[in-house]
């Protein structure tokens, strides 16, 4: 116990502290990281035993000549692009009407507000499946006073990905809130008194200085949601299964039922190793997209 | 007083679109709550929506959770508490040692310096999980089936190392926040690091801690992924027991609802009453 303490003391006393979190990552994280590119390049069996053979590119031969996957990779495009465009528009929104000090009970719609993130998403995914329900769900049944058609949402391939993206919106348009409420109150109060001085207008207000001062905030936001909308597979999990056919299979999903319902966790792994690839190229070109913006900006 | 009815009416707009948004973001936890007390009947011939106008709220479906079913239930809330509660500790306890050394020393790896360390932590919590659960579905056969696939010690090891970076993000923010000097001037009166960790900082930072604490056990109570891939009976956790609802029942929406309330319930509770903490922990303010 002497011996364990005294690795906290001197020179070496931080190592000591960082050393089990960077071990456990390293375990759990990073090794089968690197396991799992081993694998995309595997055959895995488990016939006579568990062997694992080198097989160079085939399953990536596989995987760029299966049709399945550039459908899986163009749902989850179409929920990211979609998703994350509406909530940044809707939590910005919502963010600057509640950043108004005057609003009566700002608090308690913050709490409302930010409700819907908390939950697990596989209750959401039942939630969607209530709501968008085609004879006893409330949507079909509002729609019809508003003028509009009762649709087949959920079992309709040409809706159901829009049922789970509105679902999406409704749990983490509050994440998008949440920061760039946070970023609109960090702006010193000095620039919107300056601001009136000038006599600028509400539009000028937020074109010229809430939304430059905001930008990282903004950045930080979208980066978070695109990165976390990528992986979705809770809510379609539940609310279509992938379906009607294959219509809402996200990437996650597609590698999920290759991987371990049809039990080829290498081919699996591929799946998901794509998946990875276009995750951090995407947002390497986010960064830098939103550097040369800042640049652009600053002149 | 042209002015003022302008100001009046974007006053009234204003009000208008936050109860809309307030409405829309309560509707469908409302919807399940009621669910949950209506007839079979009611939910078929719906869409019902006001209890006791539109429909007479019966309990029968909570009892049946509570007495008949309570042996299949009871279970995965058991094993969700034990892995979300331990795995919670531990991300806690690691991370808040790792946010220290963060904080407080000067790591040189070749030119990799802090903020980089900090970079690759944070960047194992964004990456897709779907990368590494089927390796380590493999890797946890290959090691100890028996210990580690369906076991609570496989799960309870997934979520600390899921939750970790969060752990060491939040509560870098609050260990930043910290004045030096008070650990300066307890060094001088001879006290050694794990004193000063143990005995200054751990006390100091106790809400901190219970933030971290809360957003982890958040975390691992809503998990799904890990959980669907590493474990099936035995380490169930409540988001797969939901999750298998309606394979066996098929939509049999009032015990789904009623599954899904208990589900949603601590979260809820927590999230009313601690909320401006957690968002805090979350997101540094400089104020």
């Amino acid at each position: 116990m002497k011996k364990l303490l005294s690795l906290f003391s001197g020179k070496r006393a931080g190592r000591s502290f960082l050393a089990p979190t960077v071990l456990v990552l390293i375990a759990l994280t990073t090794f089968p990281f690197l396991f799992s590119l081993w694998l995309t390049l595997s055959k895995v069996s488990f016939i006579g035993g568990l062997s694992i053979h080198f097989i160079g590119l085939r399953n990536w031969a596989r995987l760029f000549a299966d049709e399945r996957t550039w459908n899986a990779l163009s749902n989850t495009l179409l929920i990211v692009v979609i998703a994350v465009t509406v909530e940044y528009v809707l939590g910005l929104g919502l963010a600057l009407l509640l950043s108004n000090t005057k609003i009566k009970g700002r608090s308690s719609f913050r709490v409302l507000f930010l409700t819907p993130m908390m939950l697990a998403p596989i209750a959401v995914g039942y939630m969607g499946r209530m709501m968008f329900n085609y004879t006893r769900g409330p949507v079909n049944h509002i729609f019809p006073y508003l003028g509009l058609p009762a649709l087949g949402w959920l079992t309709d391939s040409g809706t159901a990905i829009y049922s789970i993206i509105i679902m999406d919106i409704w749990q983490w348009t509050p994440l998008m809130f949440l920061i760039l409420l946070a970023g609109i109150e960090t702006i010193p109060s000095g620039f919107f008194e300056a601001a009136r001085v000038d006599g600028a207008s509400r539009w000028q207000l937020f074109r010229h200085i809430i939304f430059p001062l905001l930008a990282p905030a903004s950045v930080a936001a979208i980066l978070i949601r695109v990165l976390e909308t990528f992986k979705i597979i809770d809510t379609i999990y539940i609310m279509t299964g992938g379906g009607p056919g294959i219509s809402t299979e996200s990437m996650t999903l597609f590698g999920y039922s290759l991987g371990l319902s049809a039990f080829d966790l290498a081919y699996g792994s591929t799946i998901a190793f794509s998946l990875f690839i276009m995750v951090l190229v995407i947002s390497i070109v986010l960064l830098l997209m939103t550097r040369r913006f800042q640049e652009l900006t600053v002149q | 007083m042209r002015a003022i009815g302008k100001e009046r009416l974007l006053k009234i707009l204003t009000y208008t679109l936050l109860v809309s948004w307030g409405i829309f973001a309560l509707f469908p936890i409302y919807w399940t709550i009621t669910t949950s007390f209506k007839e079979k009947l009611d939910v078929f011939m719906g869409p019902k929506y006001i209890p006791w106008a539109d429909f007479k709220p019966v309990l029968k479906w909570w009892k049946r959770i509570f007495t008949v079913e309570v042996s299949e239930v009871i279970r995965p809330f058991k094993n969700s508490i034990i892995i979300a509660t331990v795995s919670s500790l531990v991300a806690m306890l690691l991370g808040t040692m790792a946010a220290y050394g963060l904080t407080r020393f000067r790591f040189k790896l070749g030119r990799l310096g802090n903020q980089d360390i900090l970079v690759w932590i944070i960047s194992q919590r964004m990456m897709p999980p779907i990368v590494t659960v089927l390796a380590l579905f493999l890797m946890f056969k290959i090691v100890s089936e028996k210990y580690l696939i369906d076991s609570l010690l496989g799960m309870i090891l997934v979520y600390s190392s899921f939750n970790l970076p969060i752990a060491v993000w939040v509560m870098r923010n609050f260990l930043s926040q910290i004045p030096y000097s008070i650990e300066e001037a307890a060094m001088v009166d001879g006290a050694s690091r794990t004193q000063i960790f143990f005995r200054i900082i751990i006390p100091m930072t106790l809400p901190s801690l219970t933030v971290t604490f809360l957003l982890c056990f958040i975390f691992a109570w809503n998990e799904f992924l890990f959980a669907l891939i590493l474990t099936f009976s035995d380490a169930r956790t409540v988001p797969i027991l939901i999750a298998s609802q309606h394979f066996q029942r098929g939509p049999q929406w009032w015990d789904i609802s009623a599954l899904s309330t208990l589900a949603i319930a601590p979260v809820i509770i927590i999230a009313l009453s601690l909320q401006r903490y957690l968002v805090r922990g979350l997101i540094p303010m400089r104020k």
